[in-house]
């Protein structure tokens, strides 16, 4: 009959009835009908097992110790009896507080919740309550809330953030980047302010030239960027510049870079292959990209050219400004190129008018630089060649110079300051990574000496000097707290030492070695912790303690 | 004549159910904290603690006024009002939610305090009548 089936389906679904006897309550009681080690509770086992026994695992078992007075179970082994055995004693614990419970009408309150059991009728329910990863008491009204808030949402305005992905009418603006091996993977997006450079692996073959997407100058720019997330502004990308690269790698700069070069086969040749982008984003402040430009590296591959490597730049402009990269924040960081500028002509030197802005030097070639050594060792032949001073890096370079007879004084001199200090010498130094131009104080001026090589002085100054090396001396000091200390450079110092150059008769040569050096000094004084002076007692009498007397 | 040991009566009383309302409200809470106490069970004793502050005030004041002006009505309306009070002092010896032993000896004592006051009062009664 349906009915007692029912009854009797419900009275299985039913759990456990919950034990509440401290005389048969045992946690110890592991093993089904066998006796566990030190377990004085356990009903399995005999006399003879609570012998062996050395302490009682569970000494006591009580209900609730809020209550009154509770029974107590206590178990101990008299060891002083031979054989040991176990002594149980069913005790009443009394809970002297004040505060303890002397009855409840609420029935649930000393144990815990038996769960509902699930039927056909409930499970629905129980569902919406506890299948999620948290559980809700109230399922219904939580989604109720989340859908009144999101059309609000979309009247709000979006901004890009830091690190948001670059949002492009399909997807995301690309940065092809290598994931687990050097391959390129074409799903790495690009991340707002987040100035990335990756280099990648891409196989092309000269047979696929048209087909390869990736290769195309097309796959970087056909996407234009929403300007921002979630809005229907887009902004296009255009080609700022391209630079050809041929196949033994000189690189061109074209002229009139607006054409879009797809790749094509020349001359068994495959040209216009994209071998590096570098992205520039203008942006504003209120997160909003409002330019965007490519510039495009093409190059050739031959038949033989299983893979080509690609480099990917991007980086971030704010508008209306001109971005300077800092060599530290603010102390200088070890490696970064030397930050260095002149006054500009035509600013007087009064102390008090607010200095005007340096110039600065954004091109790399233009900062404190030293001649760069070159694989042939000719001074005259290796005009140009410069290396930018980096902070904390000493280093020497030089070269060597064929003086001939029909060399004349002053414009070997001139042409030899000019190898040694480079184009444009700079004034300043800046003496911090971060220092702004307008702060002229945080400026260092280079001071320049000559010093002579020889020893003793002619007094005949009629032979030529010559300078030879130029040596760098940049003294910084640690500038801060004890614990994170930044790099102050205090002093810079620019010493050409000069020798003389004795007329060489008609024919003859001589090779002269020429080098420049940069040197860093720490001269940082010990640093003294700073600690707080010990409080005083101030104990003074009123003003007018001894009033009338004084 | 105003009955002196129920005038005194009524001051201790006064003073006496002012350390009441606060020590059991302060159970109440401390309860609330430590043990779970579900709304539907707070909210019924929470409720019967004000009002029983609310009824001790008017039964004091009639009481004393009652005493004082040697009038018997103001006094019998309080000693009606006692009764409800005792009702509640009950409630909150017995059927409260949590019954902590500090309960059981304050309303023991507020229980004892009711009873001298209600003989107190019907010989106040009587004398006046």
């Amino acid at each position: 009959p349906p009915e007692t089936r029912g009854a009797a389906r419900a009275r299985t679904r039913s759990g456990p009835a919950p034990v509440t006897d401290v005389a048969k309550l045992c946690v110890c009681d592991l093993l089904v009908a066998q006796c566990d080690v030190n377990c004085c509770c356990d009903p399995d086992c005999s006399a003879a097992d609570f012998s062996l026994f050395t302490t009682c695992s569970v000494p006591i078992v009580t209900g609730d110790s809020h209550l009154c007075s509770q029974k107590a179970a206590i178990y101990s082994l008299d060891v002083e009896a031979n054989p040991p055995e176990r002594i149980f004693k069913l005790i009443d614990q009394v809970n002297p507080s004040v505060f303890c419970i002397h009855a409840t009408n609420y029935k649930q309150a000393l144990s815990f919740n038996s769960p509902e059991m699930p039927t056909p009728e409930n499970f629905d329910q129980l569902l919406k309550q506890f299948g999620s990863a948290s559980f809700s008491a109230e399922p219904d009204s939580w989604r109720m809330n989340t859908d009144a808030q999101s059309p609000s949402d979309a009247n709000e305005t979006y901004r890009y953030e830091y690190g948001v992905p670059i949002q492009t009418a399909d997807a995301f603006l690309r940065l092809p980047s290598p994931v687990v091996s050097s391959w390129c993977s074409d799903a790495n997006p690009a991340g707002f302010l987040v100035n990335q450079a990756t280099k990648c692996t891409r196989s092309v073959s000269v047979e696929k030239c048209g087909n390869i997407q990736a290769a195309s100058m097309l796959f970087y720019i056909n996407s234009s960027i929403l300007a921002v997330p979630k809005s229907s502004q887009m902004v296009n990308i255009t080609v700022q510049s391209i630079v050809v690269q041929s196949l033994n790698g000189m690189r061109t700069l074209l002229n009139g870079s607006d054409l879009l070069r797809l790749p094509m086969i020349l001359d068994e040749l495959c040209i216009n292959i994209v071998l590096g982008v570098s992205y520039h984003i203008t942006y504003t402040d209120a997160g909003e990209i409002i330019e965007a430009a490519a510039s495009f590296v093409l190059g050739a591959i031959n038949k033989e050219a299983l893979s080509i490597q690609q480099s990917f730049e991007i980086s971030f402009t704010q508008v209306n400004t001109k971005p300077v990269p800092l060599s530290g924040n603010p102390g200088y960081v070890v490696g970064l190129p030397l930050r260095a500028g002149f006054r500009p002509p035509g600013y007087p030197f009064p102390v008090e008018i607010l200095f005007a802005a340096l110039v600065l030097n954004t091109n790399k070639y233009s900062q404190l630089t030293i001649l760069q050594s070159t694989s042939n060792q000719d001074c005259l032949a290796a005009q140009g060649a410069r290396t930018p001073v980096l902070f904390g890096y000493n280093m020497i370079s030089g070269c060597k110079l064929r003086i001939t007879a029909a060399m004349k004084c002053h414009p070997l001199t001139q042409t030899l300051l000019d190898l040694l200090k480079g184009q444009s010498f700079p004034e300043y130094v800046a003496s911090f990574g971060n220092s702004q131009a307008q702060d002229v104080l945080d400026w260092v001026p280079i001071t320049h000496l000559h010093t002579s090589e020889q020893r003793i002085y002619n007094t005949f100054q009629s032979s030529c000097q010559i300078p030879v090396s130029l040596e760098i001396e940049v003294k910084w000091t640690k500038y801060g707290s004890l614990v994170n200390p930044q790099a102050r450079i205090v002093n810079v110092t620019a010493t050409i030492t000069t020798t003389t150059a004795k007329q060489l008769p008609s024919g003859r040569e001589r090779t002269i070695p020429i080098t420049s050096s940069v040197v860093f000094t720490d001269i940082s004084s010990p640093a003294e912790p700073g600690y707080k002076a010990w409080p005083t007692i101030n104990a003074k009498l009123p003003f007018d303690f001894f009033f009338p007397f004084v | 004549l105003s009955s002196v040991p129920l005038q005194f009566l009524f001051y201790v009383n006064g003073i006496y159910y002012i350390f009441y309302f606060v020590a059991t409200l302060a159970m109440i809470i401390y309860k609330s904290q430590v043990f779970s106490y579900p709304d539907d069970f707070l909210a019924p004793d929470l409720a019967l603690l004000f009002i029983m502050a609310i009824l001790e005030v008017l039964r004091l004041y009639l009481g004393s006024m009652g005493n004082l002006t040697e009038e018997e009505a103001p006094l019998g309306l309080s000693l009606v009002i006692t009764v409800g009070s005792v009702i509640l002092s009950v409630y909150f010896l017995v059927w409260q939610t949590y019954i902590l032993k500090a309960d059981v000896i304050i309303n023991a004592v507020l229980l004892f305090t009711y009873g001298l006051e209600s003989v107190l009062k019907v010989i106040a009664i009587a004398a006046f009548v």
